[in-house]
């Protein structure tokens, strides 16, 4: 296990039933540090890997490493140092946030003052005697966050965080990750089926699509990644021709036109230059969606 | 020490709502006493000999046949659906808690409130008891004093021939996310019991946990009381050991 690593899974796979495969072969690396967005479609698998991760689902096959030492020889110590949310906030409605902390807070051997201390974090401090039920979905949300900030975690997972937050709402949360990981040191493992809500806070990405890793690494690689998957939209008079004529840039019929790929931004002036020597009309020329969404969508629409 | 942790959180989990319904419940026997006094002259005999014990008696087989089974049913039952109806099982499952804590601690607080609807009831009936001596003391109430071995030896069997039930309402309500379903069956289950061994034309009674709480009252069966204790035990344990079995095997699925 690479000593930087602070998840690492490897081989993990996982069945709901004995016909369908919710995960294939999962090798998730996320460095000790970082803030790992791992981004998927609804149903790609992403929440089955993150209870895996936590032991809400036992492991049928793969490894799974934590804090460099297996999950399931180690899950008590190992939970001791995880704060999660997964999905909804699980709360009870009948307290208020300080009892709904104070329920787990001897469970993970947090002092009394850490209590103030999260709900503070959250800005949750002056909620009283209003009960978790009578809460705002973000209200609930920044509990449950409290919650999982609780044990003072080194790992923290949240899975789909920003879910039912209104946009103020999940600035705040990007603000808060940033904070929890840069003053506080805390690796975070945060899942999201929008690259643009994670894309500005992660420093790591890994991809899933219906249960498979499509990529895993730092966002600089994600963008040379990007880059080599560019592509030009172009539009001619006589489209048949015109990809005959750049057969050399791999063509591909895409709407009312074709593309063909591009690893250079030089190339467009060459190929504007032989569309128009053959005496063809060119009506578009286009770089195709090149940024990060894009590639996120074309990722997970072309398997 | 970590199962004492469980249990102080699944008491603050639960000490609002199930400490008043426990409360409410112990009192629902002294309150229909106090109510009979108060409106029928005739409830308590002031020639009877020892009226305090007789009361006190009256509490007992009231609380024992079908208020406190059917408080045992409410409470095994409801207490585990607080994670189903708050949605909380994950949270409760990834917290640093072993497994067999979590039910040990579930199965404890079920036990504490048991305990403390049989101490609450009798307190109640003792201020019940003192309200009636201010109100009509010709009764002479206090003229002879109350068998405390007797009220415990009472309150003790009332516990013990639950015990049954409330391990199998117990991996009920932890199984079932509709609590609708365990307290149906839990209650259907008691009124087929109590009738069986009050008309006793089976030895099924002696198998069957949901009888067990009618035989104190029974003369008949009320022989047999030492033997369906130990049954009754026997079945708790062996229903522990089946919800553990089968809680332990529980994933937080999607």
């Amino acid at each position: 296990m690479n000593n930087s690593s602070i998840i690492k899974t490897k081989g993990l796979s996982y069945h709901y039933s004995k016909d369908v495969q919710t995960l294939y072969d999962i090798d998730l690396d996320v460095e000790r540090g970082s803030i790992y967005g791992f981004l998927g479609p609804n149903g790609s698998g992403k929440t089955t890997t993150l209870s895996l991760l936590l032991g809400l689902l036992n492991n049928q096959k793969g490894d799974i490493e934590i804090f460099g030492v297996h999950l399931h020889a180690n899950r008590i110590n190992i939970l001791k140092k995880i704060g999660s949310l997964i999905e909804t906030p699980s709360l009870y409605g009948h307290l208020t946030a300080k009892e709904n902390l104070e329920v787990y807070r001897e469970v993970y051997g947090a002092s009394k003052a850490r209590i103030a201390e999260v709900l503070n974090i959250v800005g949750l401090e002056d909620t009283g005697k209003k009960t978790a039920k009578k809460f705002s979905l973000g209200m609930k949300q920044r509990l449950a966050i409290a919650l999982a900030l609780l044990p003072d975690p080194e790992l923290l997972i949240l899975d789909e965080p920003a879910n039912g937050l209104d946009p103020a709402g999940i600035i705040e949360l990007r603000e808060l990750i940033k904070t929890l990981n840069k003053t506080h040191g805390m690796t975070i493992l945060i899942s999201s089926h929008l690259l643009a809500e994670v894309e500005k806070i992660v420093s790591h990405i890994g991809i899933i699509f219906k249960g498979k890793m499509l990529f895993q690494g730092t966002l600089p690689e994600l963008h040379v990644f990007q880059q080599k998957g560019s592509r030009l939209l172009i539009n001619t008079s006589d489209n048949d021709t015109a990809m005959q004529l750049l057969q050399e840039y791999d063509p591909e019929r895409d709407g009312q036109g074709f593309s063909v790929s591009l690893h250079d931004q030089k190339h467009i002036v060459a190929i504007q230059r032989k569309l128009i020597q053959n005496n063809l009309d060119v009506y578009l020329l286009q770089p195709k969606g090149n940024d990060l969404e894009q590639l996120f969508i074309d990722l997970t629409t072309a398997q | 020490m970590n199962l004492l942790i469980s249990l102080r959180s699944e008491l603050l989990k639960t000490r609002k709502a199930s400490f008043y319904l426990t409360l409410i419940g112990a009192a629902v026997g002294p309150v229909m006493f106090l109510l009979n006094v108060l409106l029928d002259e005739n409830e308590i005999d002031p020639s009877q000999k020892d009226p305090l014990n007789a009361v006190f008696k009256i509490l007992s087989d009231m609380n024992g046949t079908a208020l406190f089974p059917l408080f045992v049913i409410l409470i095994c039952t409801l207490l585990p659906q607080i994670e189903y109806r708050n949605n909380t099982w994950k949270q409760v499952f990834a917290s640093p808690q072993t497994k067999v804590n979590v039910f040990l601690a579930k199965f404890m607080n079920v036990h504490l409130l048991m305990l403390l609807f049989l101490i609450a009831t009798h307190v109640f009936m003792l201020l019940a008891v003192v309200g009636i001596n201010f109100i009509k003391p010709a009764l002479n109430l206090f003229e002879h004093p109350l068998n405390g071995i007797t009220v415990l030896v009472n309150a003790a069997n009332a516990y013990i021939l639950s015990l049954a039930v409330c391990a199998i309402q117990f991996w009920m309500g932890l199984r079932f996310r509709n609590f609708i379903v365990p307290i149906g069956i839990g209650f259907a289950l008691w009124l087929s019991g109590t009738i069986m061994a009050v008309q006793y034309k089976s030895d099924l009674v002696f198998y069957f946990p949901y009888s067990f709480n009618a035989f104190p009252v029974s003369s008949k069966l009320k022989l047999q009381l030492t033997q369906v204790a130990w049954t009754s035990l026997g079945y708790a344990l062996l229903f522990v050991i089946v919800g553990f079995i089968d809680f332990r095997r529980r994933t937080v699925s999607k």
